[in-house]
């Protein structure tokens, strides 16, 4: 009783973990005791701190190969590139979040529960500043992917599912306009959210029932051991897969995207779509790479099956959006099938490109949203797609980022969009997986005109009464777009360091 | 030397972005006008120092070969070869002269500059679908392409220009999907995509090569285009901006059938044998429909571009027979088809801008009204319906000749078609003289306030006047310096 | 390992069903039916029920805030329990683990009390 024995912990190698919750904390006291007028200007520069000295703690660990807290997490290659993109692209969609000098009163609501047009709704209108509680949220989301991805058993992996979720269900309600739309989207979210939790869960518990394990170690060797019930195996499997790919936006779970995407605070989205994708597909490569790989001849058709379905949904239904963060997160879901074609090789390959694809969809979609959040009218941000025409005469510069940006999703060659969409492709090949590749490759010709339809949109109409104007962004945005729109480009025509760097990053530790 | 198709590439990419970028709208138009310019004498360069190097079957004269993505096996690997060549230097040349056209004269639509800039892009890409050496490369380049044209039509087209641009953005999409999937087939099979390697290299399995030949030729024969495929062609060239049209079917099309043969012909011999009667027969169908069609045609932008299928059709056939004979006469063919066509569309243009209408029912007599425009008219047509001595001649006559000399009941029928189609193409080109140059002036062009052929529009079409005539007198022009690659082809392919 | 290691559980799950069920359809079938204005009442932690307006109306935030406040504070008695018996066997790593989780559930109680979430109006 009383020789206790301590799991060994690698403190230097949970440091970017322990930073963010750490700072996220830290958050939350300034919170309670800086005054008001004053909070964001304490958050913004806490956040960005704490990111960039737990990036300086992921470089710095970065030839580092082990599992650490008793086998709970695994820091590994693709752990570390993980944590690396997660915490860059966090950098990027906090400097959205912060981004004040668009509107007076910013996108988010000082208090979700004021009504809209109410006495105090209308001073936050007149300049007060909006909820400040999104950073230290936002800090404990990214906090919580990281360990999300580099979770070495289920419930390790579970919990951090939930810390990350649960800051992202309260943020998408923060918007300040349209707020009953944002409130709506948060509650469908967190349901169907909880549902998804619940149904990982189960699979957790389906699985520790085959296995009597739940590190992802022992449950290979269960698995290749083949012993056991196979009920029990591809129903906990399948129950797992719901959960993650419910996170990732694949079709038939990703009905919640669309409202999601648009009833969230814009530069909420863009986090969303760029980091939780990450985390999401950084998990699900762990879960199939390590835990599973030996029932691959089991799960590949299923969740090709899936894989297609998604890029099908995504693609066919994109055509008939009128409203443009719609249109993006239909894309978001196609692009979920594509990585998923990536995931499927089973091969070092499909890792290596999935993480290059992860990272270059991240930077392309955040500086999209980050567009989005300047064409703005008096209302607001105005989405609709009617809106945008014209928008090449009234603001060429924005429209050409934009239609760069719309380029890049339709994978045109010479962006990251082409070289990423290659990349799984190929990776899929090798992996034996043709008739992916053709779902894909035909899928994506159809995903390439609902975009060329907002560039024709953009150039080729007239602007009309209605066409809003383009904001100047702050220099927090211009950040963003211009780190966005440089990477999107760097990776189209050197993608050559990345794709070095997920190959080196390629390897998981069993 | 080998820098200098990096240069080649570099300078249209750098005019376009000044082009775009600089406030002036006029001084966008004259940049990017010089950067074509130097384009041009860059490409001309390219000609001195040659070194046929290596032992393959591809042996380029300059090469620039860089790791580009080394993890996905992408090679940044660029040549240019006696096959190409004559290709580069007509774009450019093409390219150059639409630039200079413009600077003198905007279509309606838009931004001058805008066009230029957009030009100087096609042509990045066209030069490199014809220097690239990698697989990947080739159909990255090939895709380049296609937007920028898109928003040519697009935005400077005519009254249909919508549903034109759609559908030629449509058809060329759907090339370029089974493209990809065949690059992917090779690649994945041959564990390269360096066409040097691949074309005389270790041969691919049989089902490889005879699935990868078929989609590189649907790819391709979507863009040359061949019947049944062409249909996206009418439209948009009736639809395109003169400039547009020009670059549409001097260049754009021989990316389609250049591709056939570097890259489906090259890397898939097998398959190539295989489908080659397939090919032969599209072909010839191709001449006797596109001539048929002409003869029914009666608008001029419309005739000359469905004149293009059957001109392409004859270029197919060429390659179709698999002989040295026959691919030399692609090549010429391919060459005197920019040269020729591209002028034709100029001189389409030129009418269309005085008198409104392109119609050739209203149009006639247009020999009273300007001597020198009909006489220039009368020079490309002939040109192109055949007449030994210009450049037309000789990718036609050859390839009669080729399908021929290949023997056998099949390709002798073929030959004996091709023929008669190259009949037909007489009769609807002189159909066009006698309708629009001869006879009493219409009320349409007694009517119109029409200036003489300006220096600018001189300047555009002298060069290819002069070319037309230079090609046909002296093909060794274009021949000398593909005979040798081309007889390694079709060694290969032969073996 | 088979599934018959599951038949206690199953057996667990179906007894608990049925009990569930007969109690419930029992007490519909024997059970008195006498019912006075107070109880058909919908009960609301002793208060007076508010009138219910149609499609359920608005209920005070203050409640979910006080209960949600409750459970956390709830939860932290619930580690320290067990932490205070093991005490010795955990020695100092439970310690300073313990510190740290009652820092991050202070951290919480500091903004909810900064914020006004411990007043009532």
């Amino acid at each position: 009783m009383n020789d206790l024995k301590l799991p060994a912990i690698d403190y230097a190698a949970l440091a970017p973990m322990l930073i963010l919750f750490g700072v996220a904390c830290l958050g939350v006291l300034v919170e309670a005791a800086v005054p008001r007028a004053r909070r964001g200007l304490v958050q913004v520069p806490l956040g960005l701190l704490g990111l960039v000295a737990a990036l300086v703690f992921v470089i710095a660990e970065a030839g580092t190969r082990k599992r650490t807290a008793g086998e709970a997490i695994a820091i590994d290659g693709p752990a570390l590139f993980l944590q690396g993109a997660i915490i860059v692209l966090g950098v990027v969609a906090l400097l959205l979040i912060a981004e004040r000098s668009l509107e007076p009163g910013g996108p988010f609501v000082a208090q979700p529960a004021r009504p809209v047009g109410s006495e105090a709704d209308r001073s936050q209108a007149a300049g007060e500043g909006g909820a400040t509680e999104a950073y230290p949220l936002v800090m404990f989301a990214l906090a919580g992917m990281l360990l999300f991805v580099a979770a070495n058993d289920l419930l390790t992996m579970f919990v951090a599912l939930e810390v990350f979720s649960l800051p992202l269900y309260l943020l998408c309600a923060l918007a300040r306009r349209r707020r009953l739309l944002s409130q709506e989207a948060a509650l469908k979210y967190f349901l169907l959210g909880a549902y998804a939790s619940a149904f990982f869960l189960f699979g957790i518990a389906l699985i520790y029932g085959y296995a009597g394990a739940i590190t992802f170690s022992r449950i290979h060797q269960a698995v290749t051991a083949g012993t056991g019930s196979g009920v029990l195996l591809f129903a906990g499997l399948a129950l797992l897969a719901i959960g993650l790919l419910f996170k990732a936006a694949a079709a038939p779970f990703h009905v919640w995207t669309p409202d999601v995407y648009q009833g969230a605070p814009t530069p909420i989205t863009s986090l969303m779509a760029a980091c939780t994708k990450t985390a999401a597909f950084g998990a699900l490569l762990r879960v199939l790479y390590v835990g599973f790989p030996g029932a691959t001849w089991d799960f590949r058709p299923i969740i090709g099956v899936i894989a297609i379905l998604t890029m099908l949904v995504g693609a066919v239904l994109a055509v008939t959006q009128t409203d443009m963060k719609r249109l993006l997160a239909y894309s978001s879901i196609a692009n979920a099938g594509y990585l998923l074609v990536g995931v499927l090789a089973m091969t070092p390959e499909g890792v290596s490109s999935t993480l290059f694809y992860l990272v270059a969809y991240g930077f392309t979609v955040i500086a999209a949203f980050a567009v989005v959040t300047l064409v703005r009218d008096a209302d607001g941000e105005a989405t609709h797609l009617s809106r945008w025409a014209g928008l090449g005469r009234r603001s060429p510069l924005f429209a050409g980022v934009f239609t760069f940006l719309l380029l890049a999703f339709a994978g045109i060659p010479l962006t990251s969009g082409f070289t990423s969409k290659f990349a799984v492709f190929g990776a899929a090949f090798g992996g034996g997986q043709v008739w992916l590749v053709v779902a894909g490759v035909v899928t994506s010709m159809l995903l390439a005109f609902p975009y060329l339809r907002v560039v024709v949109m953009m150039w080729l109409s007239e602007p009309g009464e209605s066409t809003p104007s383009v904001s100047v962004p702050g220099a927090f945005t211009s950040a963003a777009l211009v780190i966005g729109v440089l990477v999107t480009l760097l990776l189209g025509v050197l993608p050559g360091p990345l794709l070095d760097l997920t190959t080196r990053a390629g390897d998981f530790v069993r | 030397m080998s820098a200098l198709l990096v240069v080649v590439l570099a300078l249209p990419a750098a005019g376009a972005m000044v082009a775009a970028l600089l406030p002036g709208e006029r001084a966008g138009r004259v940049a990017g006008t010089v950067a074509a310019a130097l384009a041009f004498v860059a490409s001309l360069l390219l000609w001195f120092d040659r070194s046929a190097g290596g032992t393959g079957v591809i042996r380029p004269w300059h090469e620039v070969d860089v790791a580009w993505a080394p993890a996905l096996d992408l090679r940044f690997h660029l040549g240019v070869d006696g096959i190409s060549y004559p290709l580069v230097v007509l774009t450019t040349l093409l390219t150059l002269l639409c630039c200079a056209y413009t600077v003198g004269h905007v279509p309606a639509g838009g931004r001058g500059s805008a066009l230029v800039a957009l030009l100087l892009v096609v042509e990045v890409g066209m030069l490199g679908t014809f220097l690239a050496l990698d697989l990947v490369l080739f159909f990255v380049f090939f895709e380049v392409v296609l937007l920028p044209m898109y928003a040519v039509i697009a935005g400077w087209g005519g009254a249909g220009r919508r549903a034109a641009a759609r559908k030629f953005a449509l058809y060329t999409l759907f090339g370029s999907v089974l493209l990809l999937v065949g690059v992917f087939t090779v690649v994945a099979s041959a564990g390269t995509a360096d066409i040097v390697a691949l074309t005389g290299g270790a041969a691919l399995p049989r089902g490889t090569q005879h699935a990868a030949f078929a989609l590189f030729a649907v790819a391709f024969a979507v863009k040359s285009p061949l019947w049944p495929l062409h249909t996206w062609l009418p439209a948009a060239h009736t639809q395109a901006p003169t400039v547009g049209s020009v670059i549409l079917a001097g260049v754009l099309l021989k990316m389609g059938t250049y591709g056939l043969i570097r890259v489906a012909v090259g890397v898939a011999p097998e398959g190539a044998r295989w489908a080659a009667p397939v090919l032969g027969t599209l072909a010839v169908a191709a001449i006797i429909v596109g001539a048929l069609v002409c003869l029914a045609q009666s608008e001029i932008k419309r005739l000359i571009a469905y004149s293009s299928v059957g001109h392409m059709g004859f270029v197919l056939l060429g390659v179709a027979t698999l002989t040295a004979t026959g691919i030399q006469a692609a090549l010429i063919g391919n060459v005197a088809h920019g040269i020729l066509t591209g002028l034709l569309f100029f001189l389409a243009g030129a009418v269309k801008d005085r008198f409104g209408t392109g119609d050739l029912a209203a149009l006639g007599g247009l020999r009273e009204r300007m001597p020198g425009l009909s006489g220039l008219l009368g020079y490309a047509a002939i040109g192109s319906l055949g007449l030994p001595g210009l450049a037309g001649f000789w990718g036609e006559a050859f390839a009669v000749i080729a399908a021929v000399r290949r023997g056998g009941p099949l390709w002798l029928t073929l030959g004996v078609i091709a023929a008669v189609g190259g009949a037909l193409t007489a009769a609807y080109f002189l159909r066009l003289l006698r309708r629009v140059t001869h006879g009493p002036a219409s009320p349409v062009v007694a009517g119109a306030v029409c200036g003489p052929i300006a220096r600018l529009e001189v300047a555009a079409w002298s060069p290819l006047v002069v070319l037309a005539l230079a090609v046909g007198l002296v093909p060794a022009l274009v021949l000398g310096m593909a005979s040798e690659p081309v007889r390694a082809v079709a060694e290969w392919v032969a073996r | 390992m088979s599934l018959s290691a599951y038949v206690p559980i199953i057996a667990l799950f179906a007894l608990a069903a049925a009990f569930a069920l007969f109690s419930v359809g029992v007490s519909q079938i024997v059970g008195p039916k006498r019912y006075n204005r107070a109880k058909l009442e919908a009960y609301e932690c002793g208060i007076e029920p508010s009138p219910q307006p149609v499609g359920g109306g608005r209920f005070p935030i203050k409640f979910y805030l006080t209960a949600m406040l409750f459970i956390i504070f709830d939860i932290e008695i619930i580690f320290l329990y067990p932490w205070a018996v093991t005490f010795d066997a955990l020695g100092l790593f439970g310690f300073v683990e313990m510190i740290l989780f009652i820092t991050t559930v202070f951290i919480a109680y500091a903004y909810v009390w900064r914020r006004g979430g411990l007043e009532w109006d």
